[in-house]
């Protein structure tokens, strides 16, 4: 079996958002949506203070609450682990957004700009109205995944079929690939290093990892 | 449904140079002759040290280019009054227009004289950030090195945005124009507000991420807690500006509380002048024929020169020497039949003994105990004595580095820092060594660019050094820039890039007004601004707009208007980034921590066609030179290398027919063929279409040189450290000459020439320029700093969305970052709109109120406040610049000054 994982290694992270705004680009998100960023987060008080950055976006569990309350089977689970969003099933409904624990998806009505009301010539080519009042979410790049598998391309390794955010990742913290081979760099990085996963008392299984060895203050 | 066409989809390799720690290669996906996403140039993931990767900045090139606030066509003014408040009345004209308008006026100067009475350059041109714009001008060098004399005297921020002091006083000790942790081999680096993880590109930010992994501790010391601070083992919150008593208690911990052996003493025996003898004058006893300084040879038991074979020379101790000299400013000489000299190095122990970590405690708000364990820490991972193999050569091993950030290494108190910290590289032979301190790259000696080659035997076995005259002979007594750098400021020598780093805000204060018995310099009859926008990026932005009006003629290569070109004559439009071409040299060592083991070349090309009417600067540049009839000179500087490189070496020849006009693809095609030429030593030669292709070209650079330590070692030579006798006979020469022109507002400065760096309480410096403005620190009791972001390392993408969509997920983005007490006892809660207020100017914003941050220190992110520039105005973010006050009495000797203001903060009314 496969399934598709993300690992975000926390010891390199600097919240730098070239993740975020490459993922903006590869899938033409409109302002303000965001289906991978970077949390900027601070534990403590001053003088002890941390300041941590924490890549964030859907976790593609296992076991999704979004999937369950999906009244149109849009949201699915793939074999291969990706949670997708099939939009032309979508009506809007918004439950999804309610039940995830994450805070992973968006939801837009009208068509944005990034300069304002008019689209500048790359936005207009690349609007897509399909996206329009329903929900979306990150699905790991999963045209780019497919279209690299079926040509015999690795994901994680080769960047024709890894997501835009890992690619565009400076630091080396953004991991892709598949948690069932214990040979992929996921499960290497996992293996070799102290992880957790978010909300993981929430019981979703999620299919996205931080590696974190330090205690907070 | 109507069947779409198969899209037409390119990816067009390029490169993005917009900041220093630059360049990134990347590819630009083209659909349909759009620009749709920039994405890394995967196949440089061999040969770049950041893994082929590209920053946040470049992805905001698909917006740069489709901004549709563009400046599509040249423009002319039509209201000849200048001003914020006055509409300049911009109208489109065409080229033909445009360029004649300013060949006119080029010729009309060269009629009157390339200089004015006063010998000052009649054309300036200033350029942003770091030396980045030239990636972007084509030829235009060519076109300014073609005409002659250009004042590069008004800054865009130089010498107070930037690392002043480092800049020069690193080149002058280890030809280090920038200054970094050799990271890769490192295990322990203290970092005095270096926030590199934003300010130092993809190089550093996986350079750091590996180190981590691999188990480095960084310490990191300053007011607040930057991102570097968040990626650091550990972060120590010290008051601003106090950042050398730190280090002076580092050094007195090295020196007074470890055994000497636990330093590197053959380093400081052989490679130091830590054995020099310093007489009763202050300067080094010296053999009196030779003049050569002595040392104290154990053997003999006798004074000898400092290069004597086989002299066992004393590191420490005070030795009675018969018949020396000692030579003094303006060639005083003392002759002694008999005196004391003390080696330098026995000098530097005493000057520490009175800096504790007890002493500086209390002025650095920092425990003794963590100053100490620092100390000791750094000292413990120091290796002294391991050796590593690197390409071949056995090298020195010391792990170790220290360094330091804007407002730490620059303004008052640089001096002192850039010292500390090289004194702490040196003490246990961490310099130029595998993993210990090291210089980057060098502007300001020759050859520019090449460390190693710099490395020229100069006076007393130190280096050569390049200093500006100050002898009555040769002193600058008449500025050649309106910055004055070769006339105040010894040290930054006169290399192509010292104009720029003089204390280029002087040019810009003296054209208001001038101290006493100074010339008040003419405004340059025509001002070129490209990439560059001082009104926003210099201090006291209200009085920079106001001398800015005065500009007779600006010409602004501009992209969009703004605070500055709202000033211009002429605007002209160029390329931009995915729309012009050019070649320029990467790899090798450069800015911060551009550390590669590769050089060559990279192409940026047309991935799109220009918008409206923009063309290439080659063009430009090209257009120019013909219509004011430097044509020839212009191909000339080409041929010579003012694009990339020379056009004809040794084993090729690619030169241009001077005499005619060469279109802008003919000139990159001989740059091409001309540049692998000679980094395949004439073997090979690729063209134009084949860099459009392959976008770079690289051969190896040995890693071993990244160090400066072998040449030393080659040539025999020593660092000049730690005792600075030719700065402080440069400072009493320099004395000599402002006093006999009766100049005395220089003196504060001057006084910062001491052989060993005295603490002065330098924030103190801050509270008496506020005294002297008439101000109370006691109503100003905050002191506002400012951090870079990684989204907006420079300010030339403040006008792209994607920059600040994405910037908005850090803290403090657009906003004023406070402590959360601090805020309670102002009564200010987050996000409250609040007013920073300074004695010169207010600038507001909304609070952000964290933890990590000192409860007396505020921070601005960024420059901002902008009032022009199309997006960016409606931002109403604030900046530190608008409440910075330009002044003499917070400029250093090297001409430079600190981001740093006392201010208060308030609720504010308004939003």
């Amino acid at each position: 079996m496969t399934r598709h994982v993300m690992v975000a290694d926390l010891r390199r992270c600097i919240g730098c958002q070239t993740c975020t705004a490459a993922c903006k680009q590869a899938n033409a998100t409109p302002p303000g949506v965001q289906w991978r960023r970077v949390l900027d987060l601070e534990v403590g008080e001053y003088p002890n203070v941390r300041r941590v950055f924490v890549p964030t976006g859907c976790q593609h569990c296992a076991d999704p609450p979004c999937e369950k309350v999906c009244p149109t089977t849009a949201t699915r689970r793939r074999p291969d682990g990706i949670v997708e969003i099939r939009y032309d099933l979508c009506i809007g409904c918004s439950a999804c957004m309610l039940a995830c624990p994450y805070d992973a998806r968006y939801k837009t009505e009208r068509r944005e700009y990034g300069f304002g009301e008019k689209p500048t010539e790359d936005e207009a080519m690349r609007a897509d109205d399909s996206l329009l009042g329903v929900a979306t979410k990150c699905n790991f790049c999963a045209d780019t995944v497919d279209a690299g598998v079926a040509r015999g391309l690795t994901p994680g390794e080769d960047p024709e079929a890894t997501p835009a955010c890992v690619n565009s990742c400076i630091s080396g913290a953004l991991v892709f690939g598949d948690i069932d081979d214990p040979k992929s760099g996921v499960s290497k990085l996992l293996d070799e290093n102290k992880h957790f996963r978010m909300h993981e008392d929430l019981g979703t299984d999620p299919g996205f990892y931080y590696v974190w060895d330090q205690d907070l203050p | 449904m109507k069947a779409r066409a198969t899209p037409q989809v390119s990816n067009v390799p390029s490169y993005c140079y917009n900041c220093v720690a630059g360049p990134d290669l990347l590819t630009v996906k083209v659909v349909d002759g759009v620009a749709t996403q920039i994405l890394p140039n995967f196949a440089a993931a061999d040969i770049h040290p950041g893994n082929g990767r590209i920053c946040v900045r470049a992805l905001g090139l698909i917006q740069k280019t489709y901004n549709p606030n563009r400046l599509r066509t040249p423009m002319k003014r039509t209201n000849p009054h200048k001003g914020r408040a006055e509409d300049p009345g911009f109208v489109p004209i065409s080229w033909d227009e445009a360029l004649d308008t300013i060949a006119s006026r080029l010729i009309a100067v060269r009629a009157l004289g390339l200089t004015d009475e006063a010998g000052l350059p009649r054309v300036a041109a200033s350029f942003g950030h770091g030396g980045t714009p030239q990636s972007y001008m084509g030829t235009f060098p060519a076109f300014l090195s073609a005409w002659g004399p250009v004042d590069f005297s008004f800054g865009s921020g130089q010498g107070v945005k930037c690392v002043h002091s480092e800049h020069l006083y690193g080149e002058f000790w280890h030809r280090g124009f920038t200054v970094s942790a050799d990271t890769v081999s490192s295990r322990y680096i203290v970092s005095f507000g270096a926030n590199v993880e934003v300010s130092a590109g993809v190089c550093a930010v996986r350079r750091h991420a590996d180190a981590r992994v691999r188990g480095i501790k960084r310490v990191q010391i300053e007011p607040h807690l930057s991102v570097t601070a968040a990626a650091s083992a550990e972060w120590v919150p010290i008051k601003p500006k106090t950042d050398a008593a730190f280090m002076f208690a580092m050094l007195h911990v090295l020196l007074h509380e470890h055994p000497r052996e636990r330093l590197d003493v053959a380093f400081l025996r052989d490679r130091t002048a830590s054995p020099y003898l310093v007489g009763p004058n202050g300067y080094y006893l010296r053999e009196p024929q030779s003049r050569k300084p002595l040392i104290w040879d154990g053997g003999r038991s006798a004074a000898v020169p400092f290069d004597m074979a086989g002299a066992a020379a004393a590191l420490e101790g005070n030795f009675t020497v018969e018949d020396c000299v000692e030579i003094g400013p303006d060639r005083t000489t003392w002759r002694h039949q008999r005196a004391t000299g003390a080696t330098a190095f026995t000098r530097l122990v005493e000057h520490m003994r009175p800096h504790s970590p007890e002493w500086a405690a209390p002025i650095c708000d920092v425990p003794a105990a963590t100053v100490r364990r620092v100390a000791n820490e750094y000292l413990d991972n120091a290796c002294v004595g391991e050796t590593i193999e690197i390409g071949g050569s056995v090298l020195p091993l010391r792990p170790v580095a220290v360094v330091l950030g804007k407002t730490v290494n620059n303004g008052w108190g640089g001096y002192e820092c850039c010292w500390a910290r090289t004194m702490l590289a040196v003490l246990v032979g961490a310099l130029e060594v595998p993993g210990g301190t090291l210089g980057s790259t060098t502007r300001l000696n020759k050859p520019l660019g090449n460390r190693l080659a710099s490395v020229k035997p100069g006076e007393d076995g130190f280096m050569a050094a390049n200093f500006n005259p100050t002898d009555r002979a040769h002193w600058a007594a008449r500025p050649t820039g309106r910055n004055a750098h070769r006339t105040l400021v010894p040290l930054v020598g006169d290399s192509a890039w010292a104009q720029a780093l003089g204390p280029t805000h002087l040019a810009w204060m003296f054209l208001k007004e001038v101290p006493n018995h100074w010339q008040r310099p003419s405004a340059p009859d025509v001002w070129f601004v490209f990439r560059s926008n001082p009104a926003i990026s210099f201090w006291d932005s209200g009085r920079m707009v106001e001398t800015m009006a005065n500009m007779p003629f600006v010409v602004a290569f501009a992209y969009t208007f703004d605070e500055t070109n709202h000033m211009a004559d002429i605007l002209l439009p160029e390329a931009t980034d995915l729309e012009g071409m050019q070649l320029i040299r990467i790899g090798g060592t450069k800015f911060v921590e551009q550390y590669w083991e590769h050089q060559g070349v990279a192409l940026r090309q047309p991935a799109v066609a220009p918008r409206g009417d923009a063309r290439d600067f080659t063009w430009i540049s090209t257009e120019l030179a013909r219509r004011c009839g430097i044509l020839e000179p212009y191909n000339t500087a080409i041929n010579r290398g003012a694009g990339c490189v020379p056009l004809k070496g040794s084993n090729y020849d690619f030169s241009l027919d001077p005499s005619r006009v060469h279109a802008v693809e003919e000139i990159w095609d001989a740059e091409c063929k001309a540049a692998t030429a000679q980094f395949s030593n004439g073997a090979e030669s690729k063209d134009l279409a084949w860099f459009k292709q392959h976008g770079f070209y690289t051969v190896p650079y040995k890693r071993s040189d990244w160090y400066l330590y072998p040449a030393m070692v080659e040539k025999n030579l020593r660092f000049e450290l730690p005792y600075q006798e030719r700065l402080f006979k440069a400072g009493r020469e320099l004395a000599h000459r402002l006093h006999e022109h009766d100049i005395h507002w220089w003196d504060a400065q001057l006084e910062e020439y001491a052989p060993l760096p005295l603490w002065d309480d330098v924030p103190a410096r801050w509270e008496r320029a506020l005294r002297k403005m008439g101000g109370d620190p006691a109503a100003y009791p905050l002191w506002l700093i400012t951090t870079k972001s990684m989204q907006y390392s420079a300010g030339n993408n403040v006008g792209i969305p994607l920059m600040n969509e994405v910037a908005g997920n850090m803290r403090g983005h657009g906003g004023v970052i406070l402590n959360v007490v601090t805020a309670k006892h102002l009564g200010i809660r987050q996000g409250d709109p609040v007013e920073v207020r300074s004695m010169t100017g207010s600038t507001r914003g909304n609070a952000v109120l964290i933890e990590g941050i000192r409860p007396d220190t505020v921070v601005i992110i960024g420059q901002f406040d902008h009032w022009k520039t199309p997006y960016a105005k409606d931002l109403h973010y604030p900046s530190l610049n608008t409440v910075a006050p330009l002044s003499l009495d917070l400029t250093d000797s090297t001409g430079s000054g600190s981001d740093l203001v006392r201010v208060s903060v308030r609720a504010s009314t308004q939003p």
